[in-house]
Protein backbone atom coordinates (compact mmCIF):
# COMPACT_ATOMS: atom_id res chain seq x y z
CA UNK A 1 0.00 0.00 0.00
CA UNK A 2 1.13 3.14 -0.90
CA UNK A 3 1.53 5.74 1.57
CA UNK A 4 1.59 9.43 1.20
CA UNK A 5 4.03 10.97 3.63
CA UNK A 6 3.49 14.74 4.59
CA UNK A 7 6.50 16.85 3.40
CA UNK A 8 8.08 18.76 5.93
CA UNK A 9 7.79 22.78 4.72
CA UNK A 10 9.17 25.93 6.42
CA UNK A 11 6.82 27.43 8.20
CA UNK A 12 5.86 30.44 5.58
CA UNK A 13 4.35 32.87 8.60
CA UNK A 14 6.28 35.87 9.44
CA UNK A 15 7.05 35.75 13.66
CA UNK A 16 5.15 38.68 14.75
CA UNK A 17 5.18 37.88 18.43
CA UNK A 18 8.16 40.49 18.28
CA UNK A 19 5.96 43.12 16.54
CA UNK A 20 4.97 45.03 20.08
CA UNK A 21 8.76 44.91 21.28
CA UNK A 22 9.52 46.53 18.00
CA UNK A 23 6.78 49.22 17.91
CA UNK A 24 7.56 50.19 21.65
CA UNK A 25 11.00 50.63 21.16
CA UNK A 26 10.63 52.58 17.78
CA UNK A 27 8.00 54.74 20.08
CA UNK A 28 10.76 55.11 22.67
CA UNK A 29 13.05 56.14 20.64
CA UNK A 30 10.47 58.91 19.31
CA UNK A 31 9.08 59.84 22.66
CA UNK A 32 13.16 60.47 24.00
CA UNK A 33 14.21 62.19 20.61
CA UNK A 34 11.91 64.48 20.04
CA UNK A 35 12.15 68.31 21.06
CA UNK A 36 9.49 70.49 20.97
CA UNK A 37 10.97 73.75 19.78
CA UNK A 38 9.24 76.72 22.30
CA UNK A 39 9.21 79.94 21.07
CA UNK A 40 10.78 82.06 24.07
CA UNK A 41 13.21 85.30 24.28
CA UNK A 42 12.74 88.94 25.05
CA UNK A 43 10.10 90.90 24.05
CA UNK A 44 10.53 94.34 22.71
CA UNK A 45 8.48 96.60 20.78
CA UNK A 46 10.33 98.91 18.25
CA UNK A 47 8.96 102.71 17.71
CA UNK A 48 7.53 102.85 14.27
CA UNK A 49 9.78 104.90 11.74
CA UNK A 50 8.41 108.13 12.04
CA UNK A 51 7.72 108.01 15.69
CA UNK A 52 10.10 110.83 17.32
CA UNK A 53 9.80 111.70 20.79
CA UNK A 54 11.15 114.81 22.74
CA UNK A 55 12.72 113.55 26.00
CA UNK A 56 14.26 115.50 28.52
CA UNK A 57 17.59 114.02 29.34
CA UNK A 58 17.33 114.33 33.15
CA UNK A 59 14.82 111.27 32.32
CA UNK A 60 17.30 109.61 30.86
CA UNK A 61 19.18 106.58 32.15
CA UNK A 62 22.62 106.21 29.86
CA UNK A 63 24.04 102.52 29.41
CA UNK A 64 26.82 102.44 27.22
CA UNK A 65 27.89 98.91 26.18
CA UNK A 66 31.93 98.63 25.37
CA UNK A 67 32.99 95.89 23.23
CA UNK A 68 34.29 94.06 26.07
CA UNK A 69 31.30 93.50 28.05
CA UNK A 70 31.73 96.56 30.51
CA UNK A 71 28.61 99.51 30.70
CA UNK A 72 29.43 103.23 31.05
CA UNK A 73 26.97 104.48 32.99
CA UNK A 74 25.55 107.65 32.58
CA UNK A 75 22.47 109.48 34.83
CA UNK A 76 20.89 112.42 32.47
CA UNK A 77 23.37 115.62 32.08
CA UNK A 78 26.05 114.32 34.00
CA UNK A 79 29.32 114.09 32.77
CA UNK A 80 31.00 112.08 34.70
CA UNK A 81 30.55 107.88 33.73
CA UNK A 82 30.66 104.84 35.93
CA UNK A 83 32.29 101.85 34.43
CA UNK A 84 30.14 98.75 35.92
CA UNK A 85 29.71 95.08 34.77
CA UNK A 86 26.10 94.03 32.97
CA UNK A 87 25.42 92.04 35.98
CA UNK A 88 25.19 95.66 38.54
CA UNK A 89 22.58 97.16 35.63
CA UNK A 90 19.43 95.77 37.49
CA UNK A 91 20.56 97.17 40.90
CA UNK A 92 21.14 100.90 39.17
CA UNK A 93 18.42 100.92 37.51
CA UNK A 94 16.09 100.00 40.14
CA UNK A 95 17.39 102.64 42.50
CA UNK A 96 17.09 105.31 39.36
CA UNK A 97 13.59 104.18 38.87
CA UNK A 98 12.59 104.40 42.85
CA UNK A 99 13.93 108.53 42.42
CA UNK A 100 12.92 109.42 39.19
CA UNK A 101 9.49 107.14 37.42
CA UNK A 102 9.70 108.58 34.52
CA UNK A 103 13.12 107.25 33.80
CA UNK A 104 13.89 106.27 30.38
CA UNK A 105 17.08 103.33 29.52
CA UNK A 106 19.07 104.38 26.59
CA UNK A 107 20.85 101.24 25.79
CA UNK A 108 23.76 102.66 23.15
CA UNK A 109 26.22 99.37 22.12
CA UNK A 110 29.19 99.79 20.25
CA UNK A 111 28.89 98.04 16.97
CA UNK A 112 32.11 96.35 17.48
CA UNK A 113 30.47 94.47 20.78
CA UNK A 114 29.15 91.09 20.65
CA UNK A 115 25.01 91.16 20.51
CA UNK A 116 25.39 89.21 24.07
CA UNK A 117 26.23 91.85 25.98
CA UNK A 118 23.71 94.20 24.98
CA UNK A 119 21.07 91.18 25.53
CA UNK A 120 23.08 90.65 29.32
CA UNK A 121 22.24 94.44 29.64
CA UNK A 122 18.54 94.29 28.17
CA UNK A 123 18.00 90.97 30.19
CA UNK A 124 18.81 92.64 33.70
CA UNK A 125 16.63 95.68 32.73
CA UNK A 126 13.65 93.67 31.93
CA UNK A 127 14.68 92.00 35.21
CA UNK A 128 14.24 95.04 37.16
CA UNK A 129 10.89 96.01 35.80
CA UNK A 130 12.07 98.88 32.79
CA UNK A 131 9.77 98.98 30.17
CA UNK A 132 11.16 102.12 28.79
CA UNK A 133 14.08 101.02 27.06
CA UNK A 134 15.38 102.41 24.10
CA UNK A 135 18.56 100.22 21.79
CA UNK A 136 20.65 102.19 19.65
CA UNK A 137 23.86 102.32 18.38
CA UNK A 138 27.13 104.02 20.35
CA UNK A 139 28.33 106.24 18.43
CA UNK A 140 32.26 107.38 19.00
CA UNK B 1 -26.85 5.13 40.03
CA UNK B 2 -25.64 8.86 40.29
CA UNK B 3 -22.68 10.17 38.57
CA UNK B 4 -19.57 10.95 41.04
CA UNK B 5 -17.64 13.71 38.14
CA UNK B 6 -16.61 16.85 39.36
CA UNK B 7 -17.12 19.46 36.67
CA UNK B 8 -14.63 21.81 36.02
CA UNK B 9 -15.98 25.32 36.34
CA UNK B 10 -16.08 27.94 33.93
CA UNK B 11 -13.14 30.72 35.21
CA UNK B 12 -13.18 34.08 34.00
CA UNK B 13 -9.61 34.55 32.42
CA UNK B 14 -6.80 35.72 34.59
CA UNK B 15 -4.92 36.92 31.84
CA UNK B 16 -4.63 40.62 29.91
CA UNK B 17 -5.78 40.11 26.56
CA UNK B 18 -2.14 41.17 24.83
CA UNK B 19 -3.14 40.72 21.13
CA UNK B 20 -3.43 44.57 21.09
CA UNK B 21 -0.53 46.08 22.54
CA UNK B 22 1.30 45.85 19.10
CA UNK B 23 -1.69 47.57 17.45
CA UNK B 24 -1.59 50.41 20.55
CA UNK B 25 1.98 50.59 19.92
CA UNK B 26 1.61 51.63 16.43
CA UNK B 27 -0.87 54.05 16.99
CA UNK B 28 1.04 55.77 19.24
CA UNK B 29 4.20 55.70 17.24
CA UNK B 30 2.48 57.01 13.93
CA UNK B 31 0.62 59.93 16.24
CA UNK B 32 4.60 60.73 17.31
CA UNK B 33 5.69 60.54 14.20
CA UNK B 34 3.22 62.31 12.91
CA UNK B 35 2.77 65.25 15.09
CA UNK B 36 6.90 65.50 15.29
CA UNK B 37 7.78 68.47 13.72
CA UNK B 38 11.65 68.64 13.20
CA UNK B 39 12.64 72.83 13.12
CA UNK B 40 13.59 72.74 9.68
CA UNK B 41 14.27 76.16 9.77
CA UNK B 42 17.80 75.58 11.77
CA UNK B 43 19.83 73.49 10.06
CA UNK B 44 22.67 75.85 10.87
CA UNK B 45 24.66 75.52 14.18
CA UNK B 46 24.09 79.10 16.20
CA UNK B 47 24.32 79.44 20.04
CA UNK B 48 21.96 81.58 21.73
CA UNK B 49 22.53 84.36 24.64
CA UNK B 50 21.24 82.96 27.76
CA UNK B 51 18.89 86.09 30.17
CA UNK B 52 16.92 85.24 33.03
CA UNK B 53 14.01 86.80 32.01
CA UNK B 54 13.11 85.06 29.15
CA UNK B 55 9.59 84.69 28.63
CA UNK B 56 7.43 82.28 26.55
CA UNK B 57 5.67 83.75 23.79
CA UNK B 58 2.36 83.14 23.39
CA UNK B 59 1.66 83.85 19.92
CA UNK B 60 0.21 81.63 17.16
CA UNK B 61 2.70 79.81 14.56
CA UNK B 62 1.18 81.76 11.66
CA UNK B 63 2.36 84.60 13.20
CA UNK B 64 5.90 84.25 13.31
CA UNK B 65 8.26 84.90 11.45
CA UNK B 66 12.28 83.79 12.13
CA UNK B 67 15.03 85.85 11.17
CA UNK B 68 18.40 83.86 12.24
CA UNK B 69 21.77 86.20 12.10
CA UNK B 70 24.64 83.77 11.93
CA UNK B 71 28.33 84.82 13.71
CA UNK B 72 29.51 85.94 10.44
CA UNK B 73 26.49 88.70 10.00
CA UNK B 74 24.64 86.43 7.29
CA UNK B 75 20.93 86.58 7.02
CA UNK B 76 18.74 84.03 6.76
CA UNK B 77 14.64 84.68 6.96
CA UNK B 78 13.19 81.03 7.08
CA UNK B 79 16.00 79.42 4.92
CA UNK B 80 16.19 82.03 2.45
CA UNK B 81 19.71 83.76 2.45
CA UNK B 82 19.00 87.44 2.56
CA UNK B 83 21.12 90.07 1.92
CA UNK B 84 21.47 93.15 4.57
CA UNK B 85 19.69 96.05 2.41
CA UNK B 86 16.84 93.69 1.25
CA UNK B 87 15.47 92.56 4.53
CA UNK B 88 12.95 95.40 4.15
CA UNK B 89 11.87 94.76 0.95
CA UNK B 90 11.19 90.33 1.67
CA UNK B 91 9.52 91.51 5.19
CA UNK B 92 7.19 94.13 3.91
CA UNK B 93 5.00 92.42 1.92
CA UNK B 94 4.83 89.48 5.03
CA UNK B 95 3.57 92.24 7.29
CA UNK B 96 1.06 94.11 4.94
CA UNK B 97 -0.70 90.62 4.83
CA UNK B 98 -0.87 90.08 8.39
CA UNK B 99 -0.27 92.78 10.61
CA UNK B 100 -0.20 90.56 13.99
CA UNK B 101 3.32 89.92 12.44
CA UNK B 102 6.00 89.00 15.13
CA UNK B 103 9.74 88.71 14.48
CA UNK B 104 11.83 86.42 16.31
CA UNK B 105 15.42 87.76 16.07
CA UNK B 106 17.48 84.27 16.46
CA UNK B 107 20.94 85.69 15.96
CA UNK B 108 24.09 83.89 16.99
CA UNK B 109 25.63 85.67 20.89
CA UNK B 110 28.72 86.45 19.26
CA UNK B 111 27.53 88.83 15.99
CA UNK B 112 28.92 92.05 16.42
CA UNK B 113 26.05 94.61 17.63
CA UNK B 114 26.25 96.41 14.32
CA UNK B 115 24.31 93.72 12.35
CA UNK B 116 21.38 93.09 15.00
CA UNK B 117 21.23 96.90 14.36
CA UNK B 118 21.07 96.87 10.48
CA UNK B 119 18.26 94.42 10.52
CA UNK B 120 16.14 96.19 13.87
CA UNK B 121 16.94 99.31 11.38
CA UNK B 122 15.08 97.19 8.13
CA UNK B 123 12.52 96.10 10.51
CA UNK B 124 11.17 99.41 11.09
CA UNK B 125 11.20 100.27 7.78
CA UNK B 126 9.51 97.54 6.85
CA UNK B 127 6.75 98.94 10.00
CA UNK B 128 7.53 95.70 12.05
CA UNK B 129 7.21 96.68 15.43
CA UNK B 130 6.78 93.84 17.31
CA UNK B 131 10.04 91.98 18.23
CA UNK B 132 11.44 88.90 20.33
CA UNK B 133 15.34 88.42 20.94
CA UNK B 134 15.51 84.75 21.04
CA UNK B 135 17.29 83.55 24.02
CA UNK B 136 17.84 80.45 26.05
CA UNK B 137 17.03 80.17 29.74
CA UNK B 138 20.21 80.62 31.80
CA UNK B 139 21.51 77.25 33.41
CA UNK B 140 21.08 78.03 36.96
CA UNK B 141 17.73 79.54 36.64
CA UNK B 142 17.03 76.05 34.39
CA UNK B 143 17.58 74.39 37.44
CA UNK B 144 15.94 76.55 39.88
CA UNK B 145 12.76 76.23 38.24
CA UNK B 146 12.73 72.23 37.76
Amino acid sequence: MAVFRKKQRAGGDIPTSSMADIAFLLLVFFLVTTVFDEEKGLRIVLPEESEEVEVSQKNVYHFLIQPDGMVAVRMGEAQNETMVTAQQVGALWAQGFETNENLIAAVKTHPQAPYRFMIDVLDQLQGAGAEKISLQVLEN
Amino acid sequence: MMEGGFKRKNKAASEIPSSSLADMAFLLLIFFMVSTVFPKERPRRLDWPEADATKKLDEARKDILHVFIEEDGAIYINDMPVPPAQVNAVIQPIRTENPQLVIVLRADRDVTYQHVAGVMTELQEARTVRLTFYTSLEQRVQRERR
